[in-house]
């Protein structure tokens, strides 16, 4: 089993699975692990967190295949090491290692990176030190290609010294290009250098170096500055679903991931236009994959990986223009093959839940709802414009088919949120109980999780300060006092760790001194309670010289030259910041496939518009 | 009716031997509904396979004798459940042989009490001498107390009445020295073997670190019937299957 290639670490990585937990992690051997031809373009695609939720990341699954799909190329994984297997790494010497082959992560021709959220950045130059490439891409002069993606790349600015390219949007088309790319340097003997260039003259390929970025004196930017011939602006791309049915081959794992599950995504993109949202704005336009074609994948992958369960998923499941067709089928499959179908982000509204209540799922299980907001009036600023009976007609119509659990979700801190708001958080929760009640039946367990809203780079809040600690902390008090009750179960999230996420959201590349602080100073797995030290991110801005409150707490200007400028994902700037003026005075906006354009700017550049399917095939 | 039981006799070989036992399990299911096996399932909401797994593996140890008991709701033959199998196994875990059991077999969950292992220490690991005498000691010995730290509580148990045979055998990797373990396992109780080794160690005044390495192989499971060990394999027989 060992030994079979040169550059095998396995017989040193062996000793070390006995002392560490749940070795399966670094097997690399699961069921639909690819076999890995050798010799040819080799590249390692990472997830900066444990396996479990590495594992689950459709998004790696769908390139892994796409690369391995591509004559002359391969490719493989890896997750960050635990922090027990990292401490036996560094002990013994060894590298961070690819699962399918156990080789030195810094012996491939790319190693791709993603970026999911900011609070996995000290893991992302954790994953690079452990790998023994330079974490400063300007001191490497040989390895791999480092790139970053995934939706971090939204601004990815915090970072951009630490990565040679960042493929911005969707993955599918750019990775292809970049791989034929780097096959086609090596052929003829290019240098890293001239690879770089070349790569980043490739759609959707945004080289950071390509760009400086002039400050002036108050710390705002003046400008950001195309060298080289670079362009203005770096566009991200975007691929139709139906030609990329993807992942055909998912890798089961040994041990149960967040996501144990068959997940088919029935469209991407959102056209609902919560303004909070960052994923409903950065994946537009909406685009649907065929009946026929969700209904081709989940049978294939049924008996491809033995799940139990499959998601159709997307932002918005229910949206999806054939929702009842598309449902039907699959339960079809899933009676046949005893399998569970579920849909994930179900909006609140009758027709969803009717129909999510169909399902056969049997009565069991909870059903999830994300009101946002504890009034109808914060609720048209975010513009997600559900009414009170709207939420009570879910619950009723989840607890009458036999839902013994409601999870609700909440934000705390959203624009123009008062006290008020969110006493009215606690309200509402005891108004729908109350509603069960007089319908005559026992009431569920409301689980109640409450977040901090951090605003983001290309949403109608990206202007917006955030929410002070000492608020955010008060409002907590709040709902805690107005939340105590039997079968209400309260929880919220770290509020310092969501001001360390706001504060690299909308960060630039100065913030990059902080990040390598705080991972100096011992930071990981920032997205986990246990390890998270607020402590160590505030040295790490006060050793960087950074005034966090210049980030966070600061009321942008409407013009103001921000950090992601020359990032476009295709929204027009004036079309978000009408967003955000319509948010301060309580307007929505209507879901544009109702007819009305809102002038996202989306569509208009492309040509592309909405891909729908059932206006395709009507 | 009762349903049938497809018992399969596995090997867990390889890097699959860091595969803990809930993760077997999971394997296992997730394989047999690959491989499109008629499985029967329980509970009304959220259906489960019934199956029934031999006792915990510890991580890191080889077998060829794992055994499961699938409950089927319908006759398949077992030789070409054997190959449906055979394609849905992750690599490291292979199929040894399937039979098909009478519906009244006892599955293997509530059978097996006895596991015999193959231990093979690294070459440096002490005197073939000292492990001998080591050996004639435990065994002339009539307690043998050893603490068990578990994650709840630590207990004093003793393994004796649990290792039912211990013999030092040589000729395995190199020129190390090996043993051969016959050990209560299952229903009656579970002695591990490397407790027993631990417990020689000092006997023999070898350091633990010289013996972490052993390489530890699963070659049996058994039914205890007096001083017989019957393969659980070739329980029932007579009676036929369908």
């Amino acid at each position: 089993m060992s030994g079979r290639s040169s550059g095998d670490l396995w017989e040193r990585i062996e000793p070390l699975l006995l002392r560490v937990e749940r070795p399966s992690r670094y097997l690399g051997c699961e069921w639909n692990a690819p076999g890995i031809a050798q010799g040819c373009t080799s590249v390692v695609l990472a997830y900066p967190d444990v396996y479990e939720i590495g594992i689950s990341n459709l998004g790696l699954a769908i390139l892994q295949e796409v690369v391995n799909d591509i004559e002359g190329a391969s490719c493989e994984r890896v997750y960050s090491p635990w922090i027990d297997m990292e401490r036996e790494m560094r002990a013994e010497g060894i590298p961070l290692f690819s699962l399918e082959t156990h080789r030195a992560v810094s012996t491939y021709d790319i190693f791709g990176i993603s970026i999911p959220h900011e609070l996995t950045y000290t893991n992302i130059i954790n994953l690079l030190d452990l790998a023994g490439i330079p974490v400063h891409a300007s001191d490497r002069e040989e390895g791999p290609l480092v790139i970053g993606g995934g939706c971090g790349t939204a601004n990815p600015e915090p970072l951009a010294s630490f990565f040679d390219l960042f493929v911005l949007g969707e993955g599918e088309e750019s990775l292809g290009s970049l791989v034929e790319l780097v096959s086609r340097g090596k052929s003829q003997g290019w240098s890293r250098q001239k690879l770089l260039c070349e790569a980043g003259r490739l759609p959707g390929v945004y080289r950071p170096s390509d760009y400086e970025v002039d400050y002036s004196d108050d710390g705002l930017i003046e400008g950001i500055r195309p060298i080289d011939g670079a362009p203005e602006r770096v566009r991200k791309r975007e691929v139709d679903l139906e030609d990329w049915p993807y992942p055909r081959h998912p890798i089961v794992p040994f041990c149960e991931a967040v996501h144990d599950r068959i997940n088919v995504e029935i469209f991407r993109g959102c056209t609902r236009g919560c303004r909070f949202c960052q994923a409903g704005m950065i994946y537009r336009p909406v685009r649907e994959r065929s009946v026929d074609s969700v209904v081709a994948m989940v049978e294939s992958l049924a008996g491809r990986t033995g799940h139990e369960e499959v998601a159709l998923s997307s932002l918005s499941s229910t949206d999806y223009t054939m929702i009842e067709d598309v449902t039907k089928k699959v339960s079809a499959i899933c009676g046949q093959r005893r399998m569970i179908l579920s849909l994930p982000s179900l909006r609140m509204d009758g027709f969803s839940v009717e129909i999510a209540s169909g399902l056969e799922l049997g009565g069991r299980g909870s059903f999830t709802f994300a009101p946002e907001a504890g009034t109808e009036r914060l609720r048209r600023v975010i513009n997600k414009p559900i009414s009170e009976k709207d939420i009570i007609d879910a619950v009723l119509c989840a607890t009458r088919t036999g839902r013994r659990r409601i999870k609700l979700y909440f934000m705390i801190g959203l624009p123009t949120e008062t006290d008020e708001d969110v006493e009215e958080i606690g309200r509402l929760v005891f108004r729908v109980r109350d509603a069960v009640r007089s319908d005559g039946m026992a009431p569920p367990t409301f689980n109640v999780s409450v977040s901090t809203f951090v605003p983001k780079p290309h949403t109608p809040f990206q202007w917006i300060r955030q929410e002070t600690l000492e608020s955010i902390e008060r409002r907590q008090g709040i709902l805690q006092a107005n939340l105590r009750a039997r079968g209400i179960n309260l929880s919220w999230h770290d509020s310092r760790a969501s001001t360390v996420e706001s504060l690299l959201a909308r960060g630039d590349r100065r913030l990059a001194a902080v990040v390598e602080n705080a991972w100096s100073s011992g930071s990981r797995f920032d997205s986990w309670s246990e390890h998270f030290d607020y402590a160590c991110w505030e040295k790490a801005c006060e050793d960087a010289g950074t005034d966090p409150v210049f980030y966070l707490y600061r009321e942008r200007e409407r013009d103001e030259v921000f950090p992601w400028e020359h990032l476009d994902f295709g929204l027009d700037r004036d079309f978000l910041f009408k967003e955000y003026q319509d948010a301060l005075e309580g307007k929505t906006s209507p879901d544009c496939r109702g007819g009305q354009c809102l002038e996202c700017g989306v569509c208009d550049e492309q040509g592309s518009g909405l891909a729908l399917e059932g206006i395709w095939s009507s | 009716m009762e349903p049938l039981r497809l018992r399969v006799q596995l090997a867990k070989r390889g890097k699959a031997r860091y595969v803990s036992h809930v993760e077997f399990s999971r394997t296992l299911v997730m394989a047999a509904r690959r491989a499109g096996l008629p499985l029967q399932y329980a509970g009304k909401y959220r259906p489960r396979m019934r199956i029934s797994l031999s006792p915990p593996l510890p991580i890191g140890v080889t077998s060829e004798c794992e055994l499961v008991d699938y409950f089927l709701e319908q006759y398949v033959s077992p030789a070409e459940a054997k190959v449906a199998l055979e394609k849905s196994l992750p690599a490291g875990i292979d199929v040894v042989r399937c039979r098909l059991m009478g519906s009244s077999a006892k599955p293997v969950g509530k059978l097996i009490d006895t596991a015999a292992y193959r231990v093979e220490l690294p070459p440096d690991a002490g005197l073939e001498g000292d492990w001998r005498k080591a050996v004639e000691v435990f065994l002339g010995m009539e307690v043998v107390s050893m603490e068990r730290v578990q994650p709840r509580r630590t207990r004093v148990v003793d393994l004796r009445p649990g290792v039912h045979r211990l013999e030092v055998e040589l000729g395995g990797r190199g020129e190390g020295v090996g043993f051969l373990m016959v050990l209560d396992d299952g229903t009656r109780g579970t002695v591990k073997p490397l407790e027993v080794l631990k417990v020689l160690a000092g006997l023999a005044g070898v350091p633990e670190d010289s013996f972490q390495k052993a390489r530890v192989h699963r070659e049996g499971l058994f039914v205890r019937r007096g001083e017989r060990l019957v393969s659980p394999l070739e329980l029932g027989k007579g009676k036929p299957a369908v």
